[in-house]
């Protein structure tokens, strides 16, 4: 059971791991072929994990509805918003366009889906103003250098601010564009090389962990 | 008044702009040869010849290539007679050494003979031409074939197995000799919030993001869920772990449930701990918020590869007022977990995590591996900057084109 369970895994594992790592460095066909090969296994993988993915929500928003648990009307429109796009689908043969006109999956996709997606995404500025408001409270010396960095990009991307920096401090001939192109180019970009560069390393040993079977966590422990 | 005769400036002028033209007849292409592109996938060839000097200016060389199975000349492509110095060669100094006077160029062919899989023999020649003038080199016969390594990436190949080694060394090193870890807060923080929610009787969330199961934060993310969830086992509380991605809801469905077999509550197991949203970004995040505000989990955890949605997430779970751990890998998500989140998981505390819940003394070992690893990269960045800045000061240009190729990537 151990050998079906965890050394053959294992050994996969790191055949696999070994030969996808070896072929950044090996430009042969054949490693440009095995390549390709992993991708279209991943998407026919992906294409079964589909459907049970499928499954689970229906039946997950099924046991919703049997149960009555709180909120379960919300779970009638996963069944709705499923067949507003599959029925139009299938109607449509999967095409979205017919000739220059929207077909009715083309219709439910430009007016249903990328409408309610364009609105998540919009709601972000208003997410941003509270979460900034937050962030700007200055509660210790590190917040006020936040807030002193942030008031500055601020001014220095706003026409008004510019307007007021040049009015205020023009006399010091010292432009607000020049402190935000230093900002932006030397200690932002110093502490997100740091963070980076941290993650890389981070990267390449869980990387290794995994190809040499030290790291089993994913696939339970023995 | 000394006369001077109408036909002297008329000469001078037919002189000066005689001087200015090329000569009438072009220089020989001398030196031409083809051999296969090295290091590449196959379908190429490096061409290089003689550079013909400024007898050739405002001459085109176009390259022709055949197929002696099949005899007939394709132009391949053409350029300026002065372009394609072997200096310009976009290759590190251990892979190509240019020489003094010489041109090259790299050419696919597969414009013409599409993807060669096999060994292909190839004919190449090469033709000056500028207005009625021009000049043809002899054919030179090729064998066009695939490479099985590509030197251009020998650093990094060296800097791979240089880790390799030192992950063997310090792992076996570090078990040995004991290991001193540093409290991570966002961690020690996962008791307190799973301890929370138990009291409160209110869920947990848990959300890998919208990574797939390939990227490495997601595998990162999987092996904290295991932890996390024997936590839950223990205190036998709600877990929820809404997916993006279907492979990484099967893998996280066996992760927990293995997680709930070792803390031997099998019975507290349900299947729909781990459930399929959407594997759209933004649908994901529309249910997952939706789901949050009206359960109101006392614990929100957000670790692995997250995008725009990272802020609609952890905002909204900001506003029920649950504890939020986060993070991720996207360095441009992270200011939005800071925000938001009471701890977030800074660069690779994020690959940390896992070895440091779990404290197996193996896992815990390799973490010494990231600490020698950024050792490693904080020497390389001063000892490069120190030998750029000296190769500067001292106008030391083969210094400074030798240290920017040891650290660039091919």
């Amino acid at each position: 059971m151990t050998l079906i369970k965890k050394q053959i895994p294992l050994l996969i594992c790191f055949v696999v791991g070994f030969l996808t790592l070896s072929s950044y460095y090996v430009p042969h066909p054949v490693s440009e072929k095995y390549m390709e090969g992993i991708n279209k296994w991943e998407n026919i993988v992906f294409g079964f994990a589909f459907l049970l993915g499928l499954l689970s929500l229906f039946f997950s928003h099924y046991n919703k509805i049997r149960r009555r648990v709180p909120g379960w009307g919300y779970s009638i429109f996963v069944y709705i918003g499923f067949l507003m796009m599959v029925v139009p689908a299938f109607v449509s043969w999967g095409q979205q366009l017919d000739g220059a006109s929207l077909t009715s999956l083309g219709w439910a996709y430009r007016f249903v889906f990328n409408a309610l997606s364009g609105t998540m995404f919009s709601v972000l500025a208003f997410y941003i103003v509270s979460t900034a408001y937050r962030a700007f409270r200055i509660k210790s010396p590190q917040a006020a250098v936040l807030f002193i960095a942030a008031l500055i990009m601020i001014i220095g991307k706003v026409p008004l601010g510019q307007m007021m920096w040049d009015g205020a401090l023009g006399w010091t001939n010292v432009l607000v564009a020049d402190i935000v192109e230093w900002l932006m180019s030397v200690p932002v970009v110093a502490g997100r090389r740091g963070i980076m560069m941290g993650l890389a390393v981070g990267a390449i040993v869980t990387a290794l962990k995994i190809i040499f079977g030290i790291e089993r966590q994913y696939m339970g422990k023995d | 008044m000394k006369k001077i005769p109408l036909f002297l400036p008329f000469l001078f002028l037919t002189a000066l702009s005689s001087a200015a033209k090329p000569p009438a007849v072009l220089p020989p292409l001398t030196g031409f040869t083809a051999a296969d592109m090295p290091g590449d996938a196959g379908g190429a060839a490096l061409l290089r010849w003689d550079s013909p000097g400024s007898a050739a200016a405002g001459a085109v060389i176009e390259v022709y290539v055949s197929d002696p199975a099949k005899p007939a000349w394709v132009k391949l492509a053409d350029f300026k007679a002065e372009a394609k110095s072997e200096s310009d060669f976009n290759r590190p100094f251990w892979a190509w050494s240019p020489a003094a006077g010489r041109n090259a160029v790299r050419l696919d062919t597969s414009a013409v003979f599409g993807r060669l899989d096999k060994p292909q023999e190839l004919d190449f020649k090469l033709r000056m031409v500028r207005g009625a003038a021009s000049a043809e080199t002899e054919p030179v016969r090729t064998v066009i074939k695939g490479n099985w390594f590509n030197a251009a990436r020998l650093n990094n190949f060296l800097l791979m197995l240089a880790i390799t080694i030192g992950f063997f060394w310090t792992v076996s090193h570090a078990r040995r000799k004991g290991l001193f870890i540093r409290r991570i807060a966002g961690l020690d923080a996962i008791d307190e919030a799973i301890g929370r929610a138990t009291e409160m009787g209110r869920p947990i969330f848990y959300s890998t993001g919208i990574g797939q199961m390939s990227l490495v934060p997601t595998i990162a993310s999987t092996s904290i869920l295991g932890e996390v969830a024997r936590k839950v086992a223990q205190y036998d509380t709600q877990l929820k772990v809404p997916h993006f991605d279907p492979i990484v809801m099967t893998v996280c469905k066996e992760v927990v449930k293995q997680s709930y077999l070792e803390m031997e509550r099998p019975d507290s197991y349900r299947d729909d701990i781990n459930f399929f949203v959407s594997n759209d970004q933004f649908s994901y995040a529309a249910s997952v918020d939706g789901m949050i505000h009206r359960e109101k989990p006392a614990a929100c955890f957000f670790i692995g590869h997250f995008m725009a949605e990272s802020l609609l997430l952890a905002e909204v779970g900001a506003t029920t007022g649950a504890i939020q751990i986060a993070g991720t890998e996207q360095e441009s998500q992270l200011p939005f977990f800071f925000t938001s989140c009471d701890y977030t998981l800074i660069g690779e505390e994020l690959y940390a995590a896992g070895a440091y819940l779990s404290k197996e003394p193996m896992l815990l070992s390799t973490l010494k591996v990231q600490d020698f690893g950024k050792a490693f990269v904080m020497v390389s960045v001063v000892a490069g900057s120190i030998l750029l800045a000296a190769g500067a000061w001292f106008g030391w240009q083969p210094l400074i084109k030798v240290v920017e190729q040891l650290f660039k990537a091919y």
